[in-house]
């Protein structure tokens, strides 16, 4: 395999009575790290599932690399995942863990110890997986992914859990792989984190492809939304002059005013010919939080 | 084959085996007393015996037999032997929900029929183990017990050979139930519950409703017909000699390989279309 672009085509799955995922196509390109934005119920996990022919879907299909998971003759050493719901034997060892999965995959046995050293659980090597802390086991279960060495990594929601360090650490960990020229697909609810981590983003509401793209271009088709913050003395007159500039503008609550519509020189501009004195002009791009809520807006909610 | 191997590992990476094994060998020496303290009773005073009906009298006295009771011997603890192995195969599918390892599993083998075959094949192994360790036990025991008791152990003849056997077969077919067991009832604990409820009521349920039955349309052959009942076929098998009213030793076989290959074929199709997660 050498291509690890990840392609989904009109994906489907009804449950008896959602549609948890709608016809969804969108693709995924190697050496990025692609952010899978959706509300709660939106269908991310279902899709990464069915992905990984976890799930049948009703109707669509997904290849990686141009196959589909099924066809994948050793499907470890391409794909690596870690998912919701995806646990080890509370009563086993995390090495042992690793070492099952390994024999399981006809993957060389110290590939294991490799694995746990690359996610720093060595220490805990040999105490069973009930001990473990929420970190360590989402650590346990990237050491699991990384297992057969994989081009491709499929992740859900890998941050739950984890201590601001541990965010950092998955971060530049994914980062870096990336960086490998390996393919990074990864579902998040922390869109902050995500503006950090991600260079593609998809994001999908009520089993629906929204927008897909780089992050840019993503947050570039929602620049109308930037707006200005002012402050001033005299906000009746600024705001007369900028009426008649086609600008809106709104009280921003604190004494600031929020004008969208014209961008921050011409604001600038406008006071000054108006001779209007300016206390504070910043530009206010929406951050990734914003696009999101305006994007799913309607479309959120528990179905 | 490696997955066998995997199976296997994941087996003895944690308790359940030897908690298992353990529960067997206690039960396999109570059984072994029981059956002692029968074969004594009745090898030393077969006419000693309250008589009942002419049928029942007829059955005691078949099992007054020698070769009977050193069957019963050499066969010792099977019945909860049995329910050992089916709890095992159980725990063997059980605990990939349980534990929430199944995405891992089938992540790495996504050909699941591979998955449960492999898993029927980790189960037959295992009940093939317990049926060894066991015997091994029971044939000196037996040949001890005999020796001192003054009797001949008839090791070696054929329908010592032929109980042994089938009780190996029993052992391994019970492993395949454990595992079609758990594919259908995906709650290790409802699973287990449910498999020891079925296995120790249901075995004397089924032997009262067909007396019963026998009794209400006075039909003999109504009794021979427990044999479908998959506990009651496997005791059949390890006869050493034939019970008067009792169908032959192979027909047990031939039920439990049945019931083998339908709870074997319908586990690998559920699991080949459900959904994980
Ligand atoms: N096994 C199932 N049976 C019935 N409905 C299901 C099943 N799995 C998921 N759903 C429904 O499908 C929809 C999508 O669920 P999914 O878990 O894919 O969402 P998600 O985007 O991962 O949500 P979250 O962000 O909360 O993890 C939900 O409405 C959910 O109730
Ligand atoms: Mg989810």
């Amino acid at each position: 395999m050498s291509d690890g672009q990840i392609v989904v085509s009109g994906l489907t799955k009804h449950y008896r009575n959602v549609r948890a995922v709608d016809n969804l196509s969108f693709t995924v390109e190697p050496g990025r790290v692609t952010g899978f934005l959706g509300p709660n119920g939106a269908g991310k996990t279902t899709t990464l599932r069915m992905i990984l022919n976890l799930v049948t879907p009703t109707a669509g299909a997904a290849t990686i690399g141009g196959q589909r998971y099924a066809d994948l003759a050793e499907p470890l050493r391409h794909v690596g995942a870690v998912l919701e719901a995806s646990s080890a034997h509370k009563g086993r060892t995390g090495l042992n863990h690793l070492r099952v999965v390994a024999a399981g995959a006809g993957l060389p046995r110290q590939r294991a110890d490799e694995v746990l050293a690359m996610v720093g659980l060595t220490p805990a090597a040999k105490r069973k997986f009930k001990g473990y802390s929420l970190g360590m086991r989402q650590r346990l279960g990237i050491a699991t992914a990384m297992l057969g060495d994989p081009k491709v990594l499929i992740l859900d929601e890998p941050a739950n859990g984890l201590d601001p360090e541990g965010i950092r650490w998955m971060r530049d960990f994914l980062k870096s792989l990336a960086a490998q020229g390996r393919t990074v697909l990864v579902s998040s609810h922390l869109l902050s984190e995500m503006q950090l981590l991600a260079d593609d983003l998809v994001i999908i509401a009520a089993g629906q492809l929204i927008t897909q793209g780089p992050v840019d271009e993503v947050m570039g088709s929602m620049s109308g939304n930037t707006q200005v913050r002012v402050r001033t003395p005299q906000a009746e007159a600024l705001t007369g002059v900028l009426a008649a500039q086609q600008a809106t503008v709104t009280p921003g609550g604190d004494g600031a005013l929020l004008v969208t519509g014209v961008d921050a020189p011409t604001v600038g501009r406008a006071a000054l010919t108006a001779g209007v004195e300016l206390h504070e002009l910043t530009t206010e791009r929406p951050d990734l939080e914003r696009v999101f809520l305006d994007l799913t807006a309607g479309k959120a909610g528990i179905r | 084959m490696r997955l066998v191997r995997a199976e296997l590992l994941k087996i003895r990476t944690t308790n359940a085996w030897w908690l298992f094994g353990l529960g067997a060998l206690v039960m396999l020496a109570l059984a072994f007393l029981v059956n002692a303290v029968n074969a004594i009773q009745l090898l030393n005073n077969p006419e000693d015996v309250p008589a009942m009906s002419p049928e029942q009298a007829e059955q005691v006295r078949a099992q007054a037999d020698v070769v009977f009771q050193a069957a019963n011997l050499y066969t010792s603890g099977q019945f909860f032997g049995l329910l050992f192995v089916m709890l095992l195969g159980i725990v063997v599918v059980t605990n990939e929900f349980y534990h929430q390892t199944a995405t891992t599993t089938f992540l790495a083998t996504p050909r699941r029929t591979a998955v449960v075959l492999a898993k029927l094949v980790t189960a037959a192994l295992f009940g093939a183990v317990f049926w060894l360790v066991t015997t091994a036990l029971t044939i000196p025991s037996t040949m001890i017990f005999f020796a001192v008791k003054d009797f001949d152990n008839h090791f070696g003849d054929w329908e010592i050979t032929r109980a042994l056997l089938l009780n190996l077969l029993a052992y391994v077919l019970w492993g395949i139930f454990g595992v079609g067991f758990g594919v259908l009832i995906r709650s290790q604990i409802g699973a287990t519950i449910t498999a020891v409820v079925l296995y120790l009521l249901g075995t004397t349920a089924a032997s009262i409703i067909f007396t019963l039955l026998r009794v209400w349309l006075d039909a003999e052959w109504i009794s021979e017909l427990q044999v479908i009942v998959p506990s009651i076929a496997s005791q059949l098998m390890i006869t050493g000699t034939e019970l008067p009213g009792s169908p032959p030793q192979w027909v047990g076989a031939a039920v439990l390989i049945g019931y083998a290959v339908v709870t074997g074929t319908i586990g690998t199709l559920i699991v080949r279309r459900r959904d994980i997660g």
